[in-house]
C-alpha cells in the first residue's frame, strides 16, 4: 500500500530524514518508535504532504502511484489520514460542519452523491458514543478550548468518519490519561481490517498494550535503524534506545 | 428650507477635511469633493426620489417598520405604535465642514421618538440611486425615551453607474435605563462615495449594542461618536468590513467617558483582499473624574494580499486613575497550520481558504445584536466573502 523508499527530506537547511525505507501492506499495523528528534513526525507530515518539508531525493509510492505528486487534500481523499499530534484550533468553524465538509470531498472524490444529513448525523453520533465523547462537541469550534485528550479523541472520530485506507497516527498517545488511551486504542481497533494499514508513531511502548503492532521500527538520526515484531518495543522499554544506535554505529 | 447660494456651498464643499487634518490622515475626500462641485456646478438639481425595487427584496426581507429616504427625500412616513415621527425641521448645529454640508443640502431630516418598549425594529433605508452624479444628505435622530427599549436598523444601499456622494448623520440618544440594539449594514454600490456619522448619546444606566457590517461602497468613511456623559452606561460595539480591489473603507471611533462607573468594549474585523485600503481608529477618551471606567479595543485584520492595506491605531488618552483600559490590534494573514489542517481532511486550497476566511468574520455575524437583521446580514457577508476571496489568486501569499 505505502512504499518508501530512499526517503531524504529537510526543512529549511536541516536535513531530517536521511534514506528512510518503509514498506506498509494492507492489513498491516506497524509501530515507528524512536528518540525526539529522529524524524517521527516528519516522516508522518512528508507523507501527508506537509508543504514545509522538501523531498530531496528517493520516492514515496501508496496504491502504486507516486504520492510526492499530490496536494495534501488529494492525498487525503486517495485514502491517507493523519492524525495530527498537535491538532489545531480552528475558532468559528464548527465541528459537525468539518466532518461533513470531509467527509463530502472523499465522497466526491469517489463519484458518490453528499452524504444525507440524518444519516451523517446518526454516523456521528455512533462514533462519538463508541469513542465516550458528548455528542455536543459536534457543535463546537474545531477543538476550540479542548483538553488535550479531547483534541486526540477529536483526532480519532475525525479518522472514524473518513475510514481511510491509511491512518497515520502522530503521538496520538502523547499526554493521554488512561481512560483517552483506551478510547483512542478502541477507535484504532475499530478501524483495523484487512483492506486497512494503521500506522502509528510513539513515543511509548504503551499504546502498543492496546493497539498490538505486527512490526515495530525504530528510527534514529532519519533512518530506521531496526525492524522486529512486538517484542521490540518490549525490548526498548526495557532497554531504552542507547544501545541501538550504538549497535547502529558499529 | 432655503437653499444656501452656491458660491456658498461651493465655499463649504472647499472646507471638507483633507489628509492634511490628523483624523483625516489616510482618507482623502477629493473624490467627494469633486463629485460635490460637479453637481453643484450642474445647477444641484435634486433628482426624482427613486427605489430601484422594494424594500423586502433591497433589505432582504428584514421585518421592520422602515423610514425611507431616498436621495435624500423621505418617502414614507408613518407612525407605528409607541413611536412619535416627524420630519425634522433644523438639524442641531454640529461641529465640522460635514455637518455644515449636511445641513445647508438637507431635504428632509427626521426625527423618531420611542417611548415604550418595543419588539419591531425600526429600520432607517438610506438609500441612493440616480442617473447623473447626485450628492444626497440624511439626518435622522432617533431619541429613546426613559426606559424604553429597541432596535435601530440603519441600512444603507445604492445604486447604479453614475458618480454619488452620500453623507448622513444618525443620532441615537438613549435615555435613562434605556436600552437599544443597533445594526449599520453599508452595502453601497462599489463605486460610491459616503461619509456617514453616527453620534450615541447614553443616559443613567443605558445601554447600547452595536454593529456595524461595510460590505460595499468606494470610498467610506464611518465615524461612531459615543459620548457617555451619565454613570452606569454600557455600550458594545462591533464592526466588521470586508473590502476588495478598489476599495477604500474607513471606521474611526471615539468613546468619550466623562463620567463613570462606565463600561466600553469595541471590536472591529476586517478582511482584505487586492488592492484595497482600510483604516480602523479607535479612540477612548476617559475624563478627568470618570473613575470606575472599563474600556476594551480590539481590531484584528486579515490581509489575503499583499497589495492590501490597513492602518489601524487604537488611541487611548485616560486622564484619571481608577480605570480599567486594554486593547489590542492584529494584521495578518491566515493561519498556515490551521490551512494545512483542512487540506489534510481533504479540502482544496480555496475551500479552505473560505472556512478560514469566514470564520474569521463568523463571530461577529452571529452575535450581531438585533436579531430580525441577521439573516440578511449572513448572507450579505457570505456572498461578499465568496466575491472577495475570488477575486485574487494569492490569498495565501
Amino acid at each position: 500500500m505505502l512504499e518508501i523508499k530512499n526517503l531524504k527530506s529537510r526543512i529549511g537547511d536541516i536535513e531530517i530524514l536521511r534514506g528512510l525505507s518503509l514498506s506498509v501492506n494492507a492489513g498491516e499495523v506497524h509501530a515507528i518508535m524512536g528518540p525526539n528528534g529522529s524524524g517521527k513526525s516528519t516522516l508522518a507530515q512528508v507523507v501527508a504532504g506537509h508543504q514545509d518539508y522538501e523531498v530531496t531525493d528517493g520516492s514515496v509510492t501508496f496504491k502504486g502511484n507516486d504520492l510526492l505528486e499530490l496536494d495534501p487534500e488529494e492525498r487525503a481523499r486517495e485514502g491517507i489520514f493523519l492524525g495530527f499530534q498537535y491538532p489545531v484550533e480552528i475558532p468559528g468553524v464548527n465541528n459537525a460542519y468539518l466532518l461533513k465538509a470531509a467527509l463530502n470531498a472523499k465522497r466526491k472524490h469517489q463519484g458518490l452523491g453528499e452524504i444525507d444529513a440524518f444519516e451523517f448525523l446518526k454516523m456521528a453520533r455512533e462514533k462519538m458514543t463508541s469513542l465516550g465523547m458528548d455528542p455536543k462537541f459536534l457543535n463546537r469550534g474545531v477543538n476550540e478550548g479542548f483538553s488535550g485528550g479531547e483534541k486526540k479523541r477529536n483526532e480519532i472520530l475525525q479518522m472514524a468518519m473518513l475510514e481511510p485506507d491509511l491512518a497515520i497516527l502522530d503521538e496520538t498517545d502523547s499526554g493521554l490519561d488512561i481512560d483517552a488511551l483506551k478510547a483512542v486504542a478502541t477507535g484504532v481497533n475499530a478501524l483495523r481490517s484487512p483492506d486497512r494499514a494503521i500506522v502509528l508513531v510513539t513515543h511509548y511502548q504503551r499504546l502498543l498494550d492496546y493497539i498490538e503492532p505486527d512490526f515495530v521500527h525504530v528510527l534514529s538520526q532519519g533512518k530506521i535503524i531496526k525492524s522486529g515484531d512486538k517484542s521490540l518495543a518490549l525490548e526498548l522499554e526495557e532497554k531504552g534506545y542507547d544501545w541501538l544506535r550504538e549497535a547502529a554505529i558499529a | 428650507m432655503t437653499r444656501l447660494p452656491t458660491d456658498e456651498l461651493q465655499a463649504i464643499v472647499g472646507r471638507l477635511p483633507t489628509p492634511r487634518d490628523e483624523d483625516w490622515k489616510y482618507t482623502d475626500l477629493a473624490r467627494a469633493r469633486e463629485i460635490s462641485e460637479r453637481w453643484l456646478g450642474a445647477g444641484a438639481a435634486t433628482p426624482a426620489a427613486v427605489l430601484a425595487g422594494d424594500i423586502e427584496r433591497i433589505t432582504g426581507g428584514i421585518d421592520a417598520d422602515w423610514f425611507v429616504i431616498a436621495n435624500g427625500e423621505l418617502i414614507s412616513l408613518s407612525e407605528p405604535a409607541g413611536v412619535v415621527a416627524k420630519k425634522l425641521e433644523q438639524p442641531p448645529e454640529m461641529d465640522g465642514a460635514l455637518a455644515e454640508l449636511n445641513a445647508a443640502l438637507l431635504i428632509d431630516g427626521l426625527h423618531i421618538r420611542v417611548d415604550t418598549e418595543r419588539e419591531k425594529p425600526l429600520g432607517l433605508l438610506l438609500i441612493d440611486g440616480a442617473d447623473d452624479a447626485s450628492v444626497s444628505q440624511a439626518f435622522v435622530r432617533v431619541e429613546f425615551a426613559p426606559h424604553s427599549a429597541g432596535e435601530v436598523i440603519e441600512y444603507h444601499a445604492s445604486f447604479g453607474s453614475a458618480d454619488q456622494y452620500a453623507n448622513t448623520i444618525v443620532t441615537i440618544d438613549v435615555g435613562d435605563n434605556a436600552s437599544v440594539s443597533h445594526v449599520r449594514i453599508q452595502d453601497r454600490a462599489r463605486n460610491h462615495v459616503q461619509t456617514g456619522r453616527t453620534v450615541v448619546d447614553l443616559g443613567r444606566d443605558a445601554r447600547f449594542a452595536s454593529a456595524g457590517f461595510d460590505l460595499g461602497g468606494g470610498l467610506i468613511r464611518n465615524d461612531l461618536i459615543v459620548n457617555i456623559s451619565n454613570s452606569g452606561a454600557d455600550v458594545s460595539f462591533d464592526g466588521l468590513y470586508l473590502a476588495g480591489d478598489g476599495q477604500h473603507i474607513d471606521n474611526h471611533t471615539r468613546v468619550d467617558h466623562r463620567v463613570g462607573p462606565a463600561k466600553s468594549r469595541q471590536e472591529y474585523r476586517g478582511i482584505l483582499n487586492g488592492n484595497c485600503r482600510c483604516v480602523w481608529n479607535g479612540k477612548a477618551i476617559v475624563h478627568e473624574g470618570a473613575d470606575g471606567t472599563d474600556a476594551d479595543q480590539t481590531n484584528h485584520n486579515l490581509l489575503l494580499s499583499d497589495k492590501a492595506e490597513i492602518d489601524a491605531k487604537p488611541e487611548l488618552e485616560i486622564y484619571t486613575d481608577d480605570v480599567k483600559c486594554s486593547h489590542g490590534t492584529t494584521v495578518g494573514q491566515l493561519d498556515e497550520a490551521s490551512l494545512f489542517y483542512l487540506r489534510s481532511r481533504g479540502l482544496d486550497k480555496q475551500r479552505a481558504t473560505q472556512i478560514l476566511t469566514h470564520a474569521f468574520a463568523a463571530g461577529l455575524v452571529a452575535r450581531s445584536p438585533v436579531e430580525a437583521a441577521r439573516d440578511t446580514i449572513t448572507s450579505l457577508v457570505e456572498a461578499r466573502l465568496a466575491t472577495l476571496i475570488q477575486s485574487d489568486e494569492d490569498f495565501s501569499a
